[in-house]
């Protein structure tokens, strides 16, 4: 039973990270109706931004992910602005093929800047270990738990409460009738976008220290938050969080009781299982 | 049609000056991963080979010309590695290759290497699947899984006899090939398998897989593991608190001169047990010089990984030299008869391909590497069990 209880522990310290990435992309997806295929490419760049901080100016990473957040931030609304506000209104064939080919050339750029090499950033933290009772977690892991939450708090709240915020349920809800409103379509759409990219950059510094860095680590991630945002109904942001949460059980509860090898498997499995019984989400809400 | 021919004629003459300007040194094509996930052995090859080649160039080099290395750097993928086979043999026109380094890589290049009629020398490739195909231009001159096993299982007999073990084992050529060698093994021993479990190097969360292993609670544990993914499983294992009495391996990654340095495990690398195919303090004549000659030029002591690439380049130009010839048949069968009685890689002959080389184990002990087994090579005593987490 212990063993259970810790499995959850360790799925859900996983989970909010995940979280964090499915949230990014479900707020791009509600407001745009783009599924960014690049998003595991941004994260892939959110690390190495918080790498190169850690490697140079010796910045830790729990404090490296702001600025590299930041950062990705305004490249994010750059990118917004030179590439996919051109694809807009066109047809989803060429949004896909527009997000790939952002996704290619980001992590090909990564490649010849970085070389193929794996880089570790072995702070301090990760080689120490909390215990409560019965149960023990890495400190690192721990911390990233902790701040990964508490962004996604904020941005629950922020898209429930500001004004921003309504004005992105708004556009979420009805594209035509948003910009007849007074507000301002391509400024939501790349403000979206680019809090979008900061996520998946905050999720990447977060991540760093416990993952090996390379230029294809981005790669996964985009598969995994399409399930979350899947598994959390199309487009709703809580939705999503909650898919990260359950993402991150399932791998670790199956990498326990089944073995490693099966978690993608039942990542899967879980997505088609949603995509054929419940096509709104697990937790049934359509959008944000 | 005539700008087609103009092409034609271009592109060959091209070919002919190039190779014209290739006659002045001898190339020999290598591949191996000097960049990727298996980046700190691709650079051992590398110091392995570089120092080789200026020992055979200072010699006169190979066929009175200077000798030259045509690298190809595989990225650490196989199908980087079989790129290279192309770019090297095709286009470089090299009469032979050493590499890859990985398993996986190698067992990729096999059948392109033999498809092209080009003697390669295998330096470290453990999986013994590279050597399946049974082709004449395909030699190894490293000890393979089988041998990883047997010796392994060995010293365990030697040692305490214990009666059950748990695999853990990365899942590409390297850590299957292992796994199904180990598993033989053990059974031949009369050693019961508690667990088997696989994981994928990339991810680095073995926690699941460690708690699994816990739960079986072997007294041995034979981990399949490149370096990366031996750190964090030896960090993962303090975390999970895992306590077995011996941590073994299949070299490796728990052999790299890193792991039991900061860069690698450190700390959580003591006790380990590993195979090993040479180390500095080899008995074998030239050991030392070349040990002395690697820290001076890369300030760190060489593991067995630097060693066989260089024996594989001494191995193939005295080949060369003995075929007298850039004939890749002749260099082939030069190869087949070379019976080098005293390297420092130890006894050098191939037999159908494989080099017969013996094994060693090795536990890191304060930080260091010490042979404990067999008798007759050890440095130091075996510490057995491994303390507990909790009392280190």
């Amino acid at each position: 039973m212990i063993r259970f209880f810790q499995a959850c522990a360790d799925g859900l310290l996983t989970g909010a990270l995940y979280a964090l990435i499915g949230m990014g992309l479900a707020l791009i997806f509600g407001v745009m109706r783009i599924v960014n295929f690049a998003h595991g490419a941004f994260l892939m760049v959110g690390m190495y931004a918080t790498y190169v901080l850690f490697d140079t100016f010796k910045l830790n990473p729990y404090i490296g992910f702001l600025p590299a957040g930041l950062a990705l931030f305004l490249f994010g609304w750059l990118i917004y602005l030179v590439l996919i506000r051109p694809v807009r209104d066109r047809s989803h064939f060429m949004q896909i093929l527009m997000t790939t080919g952002i996704g290619l050339i980001l992590t090909d750029s990564a490649q010849l800047i970085f070389k193929a090499d794996y880089r570790q950033t072995n702070i301090d933290l990760i080689n120490r270990s909390v215990h409560i009772g019965p149960f023990g977690a890495n400190a690192a892991e721990v911390l990233s738990f902790a701040i990964a939450i508490a962004f996604v708090a904020g941005l629950y709240f922020f898209v429930a409460r500001s004004l921003t915020g309504q004005a992105l349920r708004a556009i979420s809800q009805s594209p035509e009738v948003a910009p007849l409103m007074g507000i301002n379509l391509t400024r939501i759409q790349g403000f979206s976008f680019a809090l979008g990219i900061a996520l998946a950059g905050v999720a990447g510094g977060l991540l760093l220290p416990r993952l090996y860095l390379f230029p294809g680590v981005g790669e996964d991630y985009t598969t995994k938050a399409f399930v979350m945002v899947v598994l959390g109904g199309m487009g709703s942001i809580e939705g999503a969080a909650l898919g990260g949460l359950v993402l991150g059980l399932s791998e670790s509860l199956t990498s326990l009781y089944a073995g490693n090898q099966w978690a993608l498997i039942v990542d899967f499995i879980l997505f088609l299982l949603v995509l054929s019984f419940k096509p709104s989400g697990i937790f049934g809400r359509q959008r944000a | 049609m005539r700008l087609k021919k103009v092409f034609a004629i271009a592109i060959a003459s091209a070919a002919l000056i190039s190779s014209a300007w290739g006659q002045a040194t001898t190339r020999i094509g290598v591949i191996t991963s000097l960049t990727g996930s298996q980046a700190a052995f691709g650079e051992a090859h590398k110091n392995g080979y570089s120092i080789a080649l200026d020992e055979i160039n200072a010699k006169g080099g190979v066929l009175g010309k200077k000798l030259e290395l045509d690298f190809y750097d595989d990225q650490s993928k196989p199908d980087q590695a079989v790129q290279g086979v192309s770019k090297l043999v095709d286009q470089d026109q090299v009469p032979m290759l050493l590499g890859s380094y990985s398993s996986e890589s190698t067992k990729a290049i096999v059948p392109a290497v033999a498809q092209r009629e080009t003697p390669l020398i295998i330096p470290t490739a453990t999986a013994d699947n590279v050597m399946d195909s049974k082709s004449p231009w395909i030699f190894r001159i490293c000890a393979g899984a089988n041998d990883y096993a047997k010796a392994t299982i060995g010293f365990l007999k030697a040692n305490g006899a214990p009666k059950t073990m748990a695999i853990v084992y990365e899942n590409t050529n390297f850590g299957q090939s292992n796994m199904k060698a180990m598993t033989a093994a053990a059974k031949e021993a009369g050693i019961n398998l508690v667990a088997v479990e696989s994981y994928e190097a990339k991810s680095p969360d073995y926690k699941a897989v460690l708690q699994r292993v816990k739960q079986a609670n072997p007294e041995v544990i034979y981990f399949c593991s490149y370096l990366l993914d031996a750190t964090t499983l030896m960090r993962q294992s303090r975390e999970v608190d895992l306590n077995p009495k011996y941590y073994t391996s299949a070299g490796t990654g728990f052999a790299a001169a890193e792991f039991p340095t900061e860069k690698g495990a450190g700390k959580n690398a003591d006790f380990t047990f590993s195979v090993s195919q040479w180390l500095p303090s080899a008995k074998w004549a030239g050991s030392k010089e070349f040990d002395a000659e690697y820290f001076k030029r890369f300030n760190s002591h060489p593991q067995y990984h630097a060693m066989q690439a260089y024996a594989a380049l001494k191995v193939a130009a005295q080949a060369i030299n003995n075929a007298k010839s850039l004939d890749p048949a002749k260099i082939r069968d030069a190869i087949k008869n070379i019976d080098l009685a005293s390297t420092s890689f130890g006894h050098v002959k191939f037999d159908s391909g494989q080099n017969q080389h013996p094994v060693l184990i090795t536990q890191i002990q304060n930080g260091q590497y010490r042979v404990v087994f067999p008798a007759d090579a050890a440095e130091s005593k075996p510490i057995i069990p491994a303390p507990a987490w909790s009392k280190r």
